[in-house]
């Protein structure tokens, strides 16, 4: 019965989020949050995992204002237990004060686990490094883009995508393995799971309740300026009669393929 | 100063060094290896700029990324390196962070540039889904980034000293089981002129005979966004485009049923001209290409490829 330790980020709505105007800079202070996407893909293989094993799928989560609302998301899902730590120095986080966090409160409150899952990068970093890192900590194996997993046997067999083709891999458990939006499609909880769910333990910690002090999580990479990039386009939009319009998208291809048949 | 470079591969290898002759310019520039190069080889690498290669036994290679992260910290501390530069390859970017993690080093990831600013490294990275570009300071010793520099023509040069060396290494091990490789033949998007792009508009496989057949009558290249590749499988995983694929600059880009999350615009933005065909007036895509048909793809494909048959004969 493998128990599943699945890192699920918090971050801004990519999606939504706009540039200030002038300064390029993103609004950051207006932007809705969301659980990470890769990391929802993530949840959802071990609750899989769990429906063939058993075990328990725990939920872990850092940042500098975690929001109980997303984690319950996560909990309403089918995640068992959450152990969740805020703390206002985590706001310029990088991968190796991230990986620090995560690790420590999966040490200080998870003592027994399996497989640690994660996204294959973050919604807002994209970094692809926390998986890694926690293995390295762990000193366990690794597989990083994986998109179909089977687990069993003391261990994991992982399909995973790289530039050249699928790799077939297999490691020994306990493991960390980070996927993508391919590996499955993460259930939506229905009413049901979302009122089970306000039971179930959401452990909101400090710093200080896994041994670590706002010194251990500076940055070693420093984000000193983010601007948004900016393509100017005509924006002409074309609506009416699809006979009229396949007219006008054949002139407008052949005008712009030009002379480089 | 001095700086570790490894790719997967020679000319990944190379096109590192020769990044770094251009922007930071290091006193000595080594490079890491687990297969044996051959003389052209060498000559390319030591024309980018390479002073010396060190040969490491391929099973550092084969037991998995942190097998191959510890030989590469290993060689960081040795030579005392400021920083280690990895091919950002995605097996690159695994290896770059367990090797960042063990030399408890600064690190950014698919950097698309890298400087020197005083006593630091200035490096900048896509993020927000791609749509905004950090710079960041790198101020520990060693730094670690992770970097696909642009292929440029390297003159051949005098080889490096090569140096064969043995780091035993109790990594945890990962085993390769097998490799599926996709069938069809590589296709080059990064240099194609125009490039059509499907994307989840349409329904079925079979539907996107459509797209190809409208890429062959112009001379186009098909490329998809993520999940026709990934999910859906419909595609080879060499045709999507975005933060995660490839980054395309053709002088046409037409985006069929793709709504332009901004993982996907990444991929395109570098494109001079923009059409897009999408049923919803909404999209994202909407403000993201030049000239936007709100119109059912199932419905206009058809007839443009006819009146373009008939256009392009006479
Ligand atoms: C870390 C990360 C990295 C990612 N990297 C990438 C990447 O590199 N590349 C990428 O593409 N995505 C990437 N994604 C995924 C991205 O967020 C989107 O999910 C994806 O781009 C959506 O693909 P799509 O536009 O084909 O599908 P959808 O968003 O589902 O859009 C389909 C569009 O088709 C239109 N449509 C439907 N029917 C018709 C019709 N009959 N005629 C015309 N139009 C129609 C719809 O209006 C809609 O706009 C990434 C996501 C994450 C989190
Ligand atoms: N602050 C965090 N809390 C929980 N999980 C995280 C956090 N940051 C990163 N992760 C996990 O690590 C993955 C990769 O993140 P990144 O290295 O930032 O691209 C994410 O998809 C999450 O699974």
């Amino acid at each position: 019965m493998p128990d599943v330790v699945v890192c699920v980020k918090q971050t801004v709505d990519v999606y939504q989020l706009k540039p200030h105007p002038e300064t390029l800079a993103p609004q950051i202070g207006q932007a809705q949050w969301k659980n990470s996407d890769f990391d929802l893909n993530a949840l959802e293989e071990a609750l899989r995992i769990r429906e063939k094993h058993g075990g328990k799928v725990y939920v872990v989560s850092a940042g500098h204002d975690v929001k109980p609302l997303l984690v319950r998301e996560c909990l309403a899902m089918g995640a068992d237990e959450a152990f969740v730590l805020s703390d206002p120095s985590l706001e310029k986080a990088d991968g190796s004060a991230t990986a620090k966090v995560l690790s420590s409160i999966i040490k200080a409150k998870i003592p027994r686990w399996d497989l640690i899952l994660c996204g294959e990068a973050s919604l807002d970093q994209n970094s692809y490094q926390t998986g890694p890192r926690l293995a390295e900590i762990f000193n366990v194996p690794h597989v990083s883009y994986v998109t179909k997993l089977e687990v069993g046997g003391g261990g994991i067999k992982a399909w995973r995508a790289v530039e050249d083709g699928v790799e077939v891999v297999s490691c020994n458990l306990p493991a960390v393995v980070t996927v993508g939006l391919e590996i499955n499609t993460p259930r939506l909880p229905s009413l049901l799971m979302i009122r089970a769910a306000q039971r179930k333990p959401l452990n909101e910690l400090k710093l200080s309740d896994v041994g670590l002090t706002s010194n251990d999580v500076m940055p070693k990479a420093e984000t000193v300026e983010i601007k948004a990039l900016k393509t100017e386009r005509k924006k002409q939009k074309f609506e009416g009669k699809p006979e009229e319009l396949a007219e006008r998208l054949a002139e407008l291809i052949i005008s712009n393929v030009g002379g480089r048949r | 100063m001095k700086a570790l470079v490894f790719g997967e591969k020679p000319e990944q290898t190379a096109s590192l060094a020769a990044y770094l002759s251009k922007s930071i310019q290091p006193e000595t520039t080594y490079a890491a290896a687990f297969t044996e190069y051959s003389p052209t080889e060498l000559e390319t690498v030591g024309g980018a700029g390479v002073k010396k290669i060190y040969v490491l036994p391929d099973k550092n290679w084969h037991a998995g990324p942190a097998s191959t992260a510890h030989a590469l910290s290993e060689l960081a501390k040795q030579n005392g390196v400021d920083i280690v530069v990895v091919y950002a390859s995605k097996k690159g970017n695994e290896i770059a962070a367990r090797t960042a993690q063990r030399l408890d080093a600064s690190y950014a990831s698919e950097v698309i540039s890298v400087e020197r600013s005083g006593d630091a490294f200035l490096v900048k990275r896509l993020v927000l889904g791609g749509g905004y570009v950090a710079s960041l300071l790198l101020r520990h010793r060693p730094s670690v980034v992770s970097i696909k520099p642009a292929s440029e023509n390297i003159v051949p040069g005098d080889k490096p000293v090569v140096e064969r060396l043995n780091i035993v290494s109790d990594a945890p091990e990962v085993k390769f089981l097998e490799s599926i490789k996709p069938e069809k033949a590589h296709v080059d998007l990064e240099k194609a002129g125009v490039v059509v792009a499907v994307g989840r508009g349409f329904k079925k496989k079979e539907d996107l005979a459509m797209a190809e057949e409208l890429a062959r009558i112009i001379g186009a290249e098909v490329g998809c966004s993520r999940p026709i590749s990934g999910d859906l499988k419909w595609l080879e995983e060499e045709r999507h485009i975005g933060l995660s694929g490839k980054r395309v600059r053709p002088s046409l880009y037409i985006a069929l049923g793709i709504s332009g999350q901004v993982q996907h615009l990444v991929g395109m933005r570098d494109s001079k001209t923009v059409i897009a065909v999408n049923t919803d007036p909404n999209a994202p895509m909407a403000i993201e290409s030049d000239y936007f048909f709100v119109a059912d793809l199932y419905k206009i494909l058809p007839i443009t490829i006819e009146s373009l048959k008939k256009k392009l004969v006479s």
